[in-house]
């Protein structure tokens, strides 16, 4: 199966994209991982102003049948939580990498950018799977 | 232990159905979406490939003797080529299994026995035998099982030819020969619809199969079965039924019949006070899982889910649980925990849905 992987975004193994810009993050669950949850029916997010630490659990979502941990990318402080999602939790399955972003993070370590895969990278990584 | 496959593995393959193991066996999670197979057994008609469960006949003019021994529901008074469910236990009232049994003709029964169970099934059963005038045979690996299941079934069966009788109600059985194939066809399942399961050789299974999608009905896994089980009420070995219970702490009293001849079981539980009670559980936000804690209003745990999902059909979360007789909360004010968050659940005396079967 083919999935949708934007070049402009940063990845993690964990299926999870960064869309950075200066030192702010916008999150989400990659077209990957929505492919493989199946039908989300359930999302939770953190307050604003949570103080993240990169590969942490910064909240979770749910298909019918399971429970996943999302694992932040980066570390930094919650400044925008899209809480519109928590009522329609199938648009992670529709847009992933639109309207179904989930969290935006203030940055605290912009170092911890070169960490995180490049398109090509982690298109390498899902054909590794 | 090496993992099986049922006859149909390979068409699932084909479908790229999501695959896990499930009782030693590999079998398909889901094909599409758990929501689009749920609405479709719902709303029209979908087909489970169940052929991993296992099927014991007991043949003998003890047969049916023996099984109304062997279980703790009526089985001796049941009508020829009815289905019966029932729980199978142990002297001490703790439940092995649940099965249902099939009464094919007064010598002749098919139990047929969750596939996790099959080993523990056949060691019990064949150690209670030996005073019966009948012989038990396991032809779990002959046979393949499907389940037709939802609204559109009947019209189905019909049009294939395999239903012809006019009258055939619900829990009916029938044995048929269709192109030389003999099936053992019940009028049942575990969905709450009304359906059909299909006892037949792996051929005619597969043939089948092919059919029912060739006309539209929807391949679905063993996820949407879980919740279509669920959104009814009914237990699951494994989840609200399992070796530590007896029947009357699952909430399944209706099927322990004291009053029948001796059965296994039958002194045990004459006199066992329950120390769980089943209760049925839905929530407004959050979804409860397996192994979650239940407390009460005062935060007590007083008890663990032990099935939870979202239902497809209602949209909430739904849960059964099993909580310790003697902390059942009389305000009905129940309350999940989920990542410790305190969920207030609201209470359910009857199943979250009414099934359609007849």
């Amino acid at each position: 199966m083919t999935q949708k992987i934007p070049v402009e975004l940063k990845y993690t193994k964990d299926h999870e994209w960064a869309k950075v810009s200066g030192d702010t993050a916008v999150i989400g669950i990659t077209d990957f991982a929505q492919s493989a949850l199946g039908d989300i029916v359930f999302v939770e997010l953190p307050e604003m102003g949570k103080a993240l630490t990169a590969h942490q659990s910064f909240g979770v979502v749910e298909s019918i049948k399971s429970v996943s941990d999302l694992y932040s990318p980066v570390s930094g402080a919650v400044i925008e939580v899209n809480s519109g999602l928590l009522d329609t939790p199938e648009l992670c399955n529709a847009e992933p990498y639109g309207n179904a972003w989930m969290i935006k993070v203030k940055l605290s370590n912009t170092q911890e950018l070169n960490s995180l895969l490049s398109a090509s990278e982690y298109e390498k990584f899902l054909s590794s799977l | 232990m090496t993992i099986q496959k049922t006859s149909l593995h390979e068409e699932h393959i084909i479908l790229n159905a999501k695959m896990a193991p499930f009782a030693g066996f590999d079998m398909p999670l889901q094909y599409s979406s758990v929501k689009e197979e749920v609405l479709a057994v719902r709303n029209h008609a979908g087909v489970f490939d169940v052929s991993h469960m296992g099927e014991f006949f007991v043949e003998g003019s003890d047969a049916i003797k023996f099984v109304d021994f062997l279980i703790t529901n009526d089985f001796k008074n049941a009508d020829i080529l009815k289905a019966v469910y029932s729980p199978l236990c142990r002297d001490n009232g703790t439940v092995i299994d649940d099965l249902i049994a099939y009464k094919l003709a007064e010598d002749r029964v098919l139990i047929c026995v969750n596939a996790s169970n099959i080993q523990k099934d056949w060691e019990w059963i064949s150690s209670k035998v030996s005073n019966f005038k009948c012989t038990i045979s396991n032809q779990s690996a002959d046979y393949s099982l499907l389940a037709l299941q939802g609204p559109e079934s009947e019209k189905i069966m019909r049009e294939l030819g395999i239903i012809k009788a006019v009258d055939f109600p619900y829990y009916s059985i029938l044995e048929t020969t269709i192109n030389n194939e003999k099936l053992i066809v019940a009028r049942s399942g575990y969905t709450g619809e009304d359906g059909f399961e299909i006892f037949s050789s792996h051929a005619y299974a597969k043939s089948l199969w092919k059919k029912l999608l060739s006309i539209g009905v929807k391949p679905c896994g063993l996820a949407a079965r879980d919740v279509l089980r669920l959104e009814v009420c009914y237990p699951l070995y494994g989840h609200e039924l399992n070796d530590e219970v007896t029947p009357l702490d699952a909430g399944l009293g209706w099927t322990v019949k004291l009053g029948k001849d001796a059965f296994v079981g039958k002194s045990a539980l004459s006199e066992y006070k329950p120390r769980l009670q089943l209760v049925k559980l839905s929530l407004e936000r959050g979804i409860p899982r397996e192994g979650y804690e239940v407390l009460d209003s005062n935060n007590n745990v007083i008890g663990k889910v032990t099935s939870g999902t979202m239902s497809v059909v209602t949209g909430k979360g739904i849960a059964m649980a099993l909580i310790q007789q003697d902390k059942i909360c009389k305000d009905k004010k129940y309350v999940i925990n989920i990542r410790n968050t305190k969920y207030e659940a609201n209470f359910h005396s009857k199943a979250f849905i009414k099934g359609g079967h007849k």
